[in-house]
């Protein structure tokens, strides 16, 4: 056991490596960088300026020192400075974590909430009609475009109620948080509570079936009681299962959901700085992420192990 | 006879200013907030080249002289004084001397001095050990030799030859004085001004806040407790939160025409107005290379375009044709009608034109049965887009199948500078609605935005001419020529000139949009809510 | 392991049909939702392929006098702000989300079967390699991923189809992988070994068609998501660039400025993108419950 986490953590922090390594090569191949953004509204480029800021910003250097540079920095705790902002880039990223973690929060208790409880009413009325409801509705909403929902829930809140959820950094009442919250995340969650319910249906279905459930059947509890008792009871694993395979989804979900809702948490901020070529933003931004989802999948996986004894370590 | 002029301008500006503060109707309090378009790369107005800069910075700072700011035409006659309590022409036109107020204090409570003044004109000049990371406007200054300083609270400009001009560009938005004691790099990020809204803080794709300054040297202003902008850069959502009652203000001049009829119907007390910004809508034309080194194929492509369709398309018919100066009522120096409409192309009957414009074509070798085929790039944004593929449409009118590319902005200044392209579409705006600003910076010899390094001596010689030129009337007789014959050459062919809307809701007072610059109209210092 | 067998499948269902036509009824009568699926994905095929007879007009024509004209006998899904045809433009961009979804799904599932059979099969420290370029690949976002390609690689066409491809690997190349390690142990691959056929021949006439169920199964349920990352990436300004009438950037900013005043404009390429996305979907569970049916809900 002791080994095999070990192991795992190795393992981690090579792929971590690789993602720096690729990130960083990936954002220099790109033809242009900042300085070119930022005289692109002079509308000009002077060479001399240019290659002034390309050596203020160490651009000018070999890219293997660049690197180096940068991971250096980012072991001992120094993230470097936006190119756009001239901030420390630890300034510009720590406080919009809260953000984007509250939404992703909301989220994915959205989607456990509706997802487990239809899931569960699925599988237990497989075949029916209701069966069949459930499903083309779970599947249409791994189908819908979130950005599209987003719009078009935006739309329906001004056509309906004359208002509509835009963040605020101090919200006034608990009401308006909940709204500036809530809304979003919905909309980013109506997929990850798709993909629940049809997680929880399938492996519903498959307890169902297990001797343990006929046993409790045949002593004679309740339907309600096998049902919700000690199936639901074994249905946590999906839950896990859907976080693990939504936390590298949810934040790509959570990239057009932030921008529809013009939310300033990392995932937009991510966009934005691509799009001025902020490389000491987009790299944190990206390694942290990485960090989030590796850390998210080594937890999934150990709780597995705790909560299933069937499930071995090893490879 | 010049500084005669001068005077009764600061004159009656100052009966104006009493006026403004005498009126004394406006409600001191309240945030006044608006929606952004997008996040500005820094705070420093020296070191931009957007009005996405201007308009959540210009309330920090105060120029020397402003164009007024409820005067929606500027021109020299609307020039007032701000830093500068008065200011006199030599009589060799030569030199322009500025007497400086002696109660003004950066927002960090130390003095405002001559020395300011020429610290940043310095800087701007490129004389100065402090540098800026860039310096977009640089070539504004060509004709000064100096900036001397007489004492604390006199500062003078001396000139090459003369320029009346100067005057004007000193007045944008685009001009505030900076301070001596803080560096660029902070002028980026934290910038110190001595103008009616002190800086708070920026949070990039977030927010803009400004507070009142209390020691504002005009006294019993601003009304505002302050301004705060949210960076909204989709703009749907952005509208929607305007209606939604989350917005005081839309942001300045971007509301275009459609979503404008949008606003007026979910919200229709809203005020909006919409006013010409002086940017024109232009084709760059590569001209080194084939096809287009042909004055034929040139002239066919400039025959070819329907400029009308363009406005509605685009503005719904609220658009303007003109030369390179914006069109008048709005602008000041477009040329008559009849002489616009004698240019090749401005003709009002467009079949007729294109029926020309396919006879040059086929003089050229190229026909119904033999096609040219190029590329229109332009850049990923749709004010450029659009007009890119309404082009695109017109020019298969003259045997032309053109293909749009679409080039990342990164790359875009790159690749016109390499002269990669065949036909480029292009946005030029202009901050200051004077020829000297448009001519030499988009059609000099060897200038950095003249794209299509079009370089033509003669005409270069009546820029001079009509630089130096302190007639007003003789000046714009000479800029006409000079339009007109820029048109003939086909050397930007310019499509149109766009308007936009802006909106604010109605107890939103003293909100003046200018009408041919949408850079200068930002100070806000007596703006105020009545709630 | 997941071998093809219909007839197995049918019997178990309780059919006795023989004929090809009955049985193709009989399995479109019990996958209802798949047959829905299926028709929704051929009629979508087969509008991206005749793109060209079914549109009324050229999606790319500007005309000035018929803007953001709404839906009418002359245009059924009204014209955007260029006066340009919304149906035509729709009818087009189904070839563009075909082209992405199909190319994309293709290359990422034709690198991921690569990666996963050399993977699986030569193991050792080639496999240790590819395994950890898959768990790199998978730690991060589709999206992101996709998000940094385009940038790099600058947006266009095949640019995009190359972005959303990489992020497919991991997931194929695991699933391949997986199998493949089975399948090494299996009794044929054994003697195929014994009677000296080479490892290369072995790995591409044995195993790899042994692995073509759970590769189609896997390639289905990608489909819908690629098609729905290049809606997002065009939303974003990073996708397929105009003139292409992509769903995605129909939806995009400039369609979204019309939102109120031309609703068909937003409406209807979300619709085209749902549909298609749905229709893959539906297919693709129940090409799962067909083809790999420990996998059955």
């Amino acid at each position: 056991m002791f080994a095999y986490i070990v192991r795992r953590l190795f393992l981690m922090l090579v792929t971590l490596f690789g993602i720096s390594v690729i990130i960083f090569v990936l954002l220099r191949v790109v033809p242009g960088n900042i300085v070119d953004i930022l005289f692109d509204a002079a509308g000009f480029v002077d060479p001399a300026d240019k290659a002034n800021l390309e050596k203020e910003l160490g651009l000018s250097q070999p890219i293997v020192l660049q690197y180096l540079h940068w991971i250096g920095g980012l072991l001992r705790g120094d993230l470097g400075y936006s190119y756009v902002s001239e901030k420390p880039a630890l300034e510009e990223i720590l406080p919009r974590i809260p953000i984007t973690a509250r939404l992703a929060g909301l989220a994915l208790l959205f989607s456990a909430s509706i997802g487990i409880p239809l899931g569960v009413i699925s599988a237990v009325h497989q075949g029916s009609r209701l069966d069949y409801a459930l499903r083309v509705v779970s599947l249409s909403g791994l189908s819908l475009p979130s950005f599209w929902l987003g719009l078009l829930i935006l739309m329906a809140s001004v056509s309906m109620f004359g208002t509509m959820p835009i963040y605020n950094p101090n919200p006034r009442t608990w009401l308006e948080a909940l709204s500036i919250y809530a809304v979003p995340a919905m909309a980013v969650g109506f997929r990850s509570a798709a993909l629940t319910m049809r997680i929880t249906r399938s492996s519903m279905l498959e307890i169902l079936r297990q001797d343990y459930i006929r046993t409790a059947r045949a002593k004679g509890a309740s339907e309600a009681s096998v049902n919700y008792h000690h199936a639901l009871k074994n249905a946590v694993l999906p839950v896990i299962t859907v976080i693990g395979i939504e936390a590298a989804f949810l934040i790509g979900g959570l990239i057009v959901t932030e921008t529809v809702f013009n939310i300033p948490g990392i995932a937009r901020f991510l966009v934005e700085a691509l799009r001025w070529r902020d490389y000491p933003i987009v790299q944190n931004l990206v390694m942290f992420i990485a960090v989030v989802v590796v850390v998210v999948n080594f937890t999934v996986d150990m709780l597995y192990a705790a909560i299933d004894p069937r499930i071995r370590f090893g490879d | 006879m010049r500084s005669v002029q001068a005077l009764a301008v600061v004159l009656l500006s100052v009966l104006a200013i009493g006026d403004a503060s005498a009126a004394g109707e406006g409600k001191s309090g309240g945030i006044f907030r608006i929606y952004h378009r997008d996040s500005p790369g820094s705070a420093s107005i020296h070191e931009g080249a957007t009005y996405s800069l201007n308009v959540p910075f210009m309330p920090i700072f105060s120029n020397l002289v402003i164009f007024d700011q409820h005067i929606a035409q500027n021109s020299t006659d609307t020039i007032r004084p701000e830093l500068a309590e008065s200011w006199a022409w030599s009589a060799d036109n030569k030199t322009l001397t500025f007497k400086l107020r002696k109660d003004v204090k950066w927002h960090d409570g130390k003095p405002f001095t001559s020395a300011d003044v020429k610290c940043t004109f310095d800087m701007l000049m490129g004389k100065s050990q402090q540098k800026f990371r860039q310096n977009p406007r640089k070539s504004w200054y060509d004709q000064v030799n100096d900036v001397t300083v007489n004492g604390d609270y006199e500062a003078s400009f001396n000139l090459k030859r003369p320029q009346p001009a100067l005057l004007s560009l000193l007045a944008s938005g685009y001009t505030p004085v900076y301070p001596c004691h803080v560096s660029p790099a902070e002028m980026r990020t934290k910038p110190v001004g001595t103008g009616p809204f002190k800086f708070v803080e920026f949070k990039a794709n977030e927010s803009i806040k400004l507070v009142k300054n209390p020691d504002y040297f005009k006294k019993g202003l601003p009304y505002l407790d302050g301004i705060e902008f949210t960076i909204i850069p989709n703009r749907s959502t952005a509208i929607l939160g305007f209606v939604s009652g989350k917005f005081d203000m839309t942001f300045p001049t971007e509301v275009s025409i459609p979503l404008l009829k949008d606003v007026k119907s979910q919200d229709p007390k809203a005020i909006c107005v919409v006013e010409p910004n002086n940017v024109s809508t232009n084709i760059i034309v590569n001209s080194s290379a084939a096809p287009f080194d042909n004055l034929d194929v040139r002239r066919a492509l400039a025959l070819a375009l329907d400029r009308k369709a363009f406005i509605q398309i685009m503005f719904e018919g609220q658009g303007d044709i003109g030369g390179t100066m914006e069109p008048a009522p709005a602008g000041q120096w477009a040329m008559p009608k009849e002489m616009l409409e004698s240019i090749p192309g401005y003709g009002p009957d467009v079949n007729a034109n294109r029926e020309e414009a396919r006879k040059l074509m086929q003089k050229a070798g190229f026909g119904p049965d033999k096609h040219l085929a190029i590329k229109v790039s332009t850049r990923n944004i749709a004010v450029y887009r659009d007009p890119a593929i309404i082009l695109i449409d017109q020019l298969k009118s003259i045997y032309i199948d053109a293909e749009l590319d679409v080039v990342d902005t990164a790359q875009w200044f790159p690749k016109v500078a390499r002269k990669d392209y065949t036909l480029g579409l292009n946005l030029t705006g202009n901050a200051v609605d004077d020829p000297d600003q448009s001519f030499y910076e988009n059609y000099a010899c060897g200038s950095e935005r003249n794209y299509t390094n079009y370089c033509n001596k003669d005409i270069e010689k009546l820029f001079d001419q009509q630089s130096e030129e302190t007639d007003l009337n003789k000046r714009k007789k000479l800029v006409w020529e000079i339009d007109k014959k820029l048109q003939e050459d086909v050397a930007r062919p310019i499509i149109f000139h766009g308007r936009t809307g802006t909106c604010w809701q109605p107890y939103v007072k003293n909100i003046t949009v200018m009408s041919n610059s949408s850079y200068n109209g930002y100070r806000y210092e007596d703006v105020w809510l009545d709630k | 392991m997941a071998t093809i067998n219909f007839d197995s499948e049918l019997r178990k269902a309780g059919a006795n049909a023989t004929g090809g036509w009955r049985r193709l009824a009989f399995l479109a009568q019990r996958y209802m939702l798949g047959t829905v699926g299926l028709v929704i994905m051929l009629l979508f095929v087969w509008t991206a392929l005749s793109a060209d007879l079914i549109s009324r007009y050229d999606p790319l024509s500007v005309d000035s006098a018929h803007r953001l004209a709404p839906p009418s006998a002359l245009h059924w899904f009204g014209t955007d702000s260029f006066g340009r045809d919304v149906w035509s433009r729709i009818i087009h961009g189904a070839r563009i989300s075909l082209a992405v979804g199909i190319g994309s799904t293709t290359l990422g599932a034709t690198l991921g079967v690569i990666v996963g059979l050399t993977s699986g099969y030569l193991s050792g420290w080639v496999d240790l390699v590819f395994q950890r370029i898959t768990d790199i690949l998978q730690s991060l976002p589709l999206l992101v991923l996709a998000l940094v390609m385009t940038a790099a690689l600058g947006p266009s066409l095949p640019n995009v189809i190359i972005a959303i491809a990489i992020p497919l690997i991991p997931t194929v190349a695991r699933v391949i992988r997986a199998n493949t390690l089975a399948l090494r142990e299996q009794p044929f691959v054994e003697a195929a070994k014994s009677i000296g056929m080479s490892e290369t021949r072995i790995a591409l006439r044995h195993v790899l068609p042994n692995t073509i169920a759970p590769l189609i199964v896997l390639a289905t349920a990608q489909l819908g998501s690629t098609i729905l990352t290049e809606a997002s990436l065009s939303f974003l300004g990073l996708g397929i660039p105009e003139p292409y009438p992509s769903w995605g950037r129909m939806l995009s900013e400039s369609a979204a400025e019309y939102v109120r005043t031309a609703p068909w404009l937003v409406i209807f390429p979300g619709i085209a993108i749902s549909l298609a996305v749905f229709g893959t979907n539906l297919f693709g569970d129940a090409l799962r419950d067909i083809l790999d049916p420990r996998q059955r809900g």
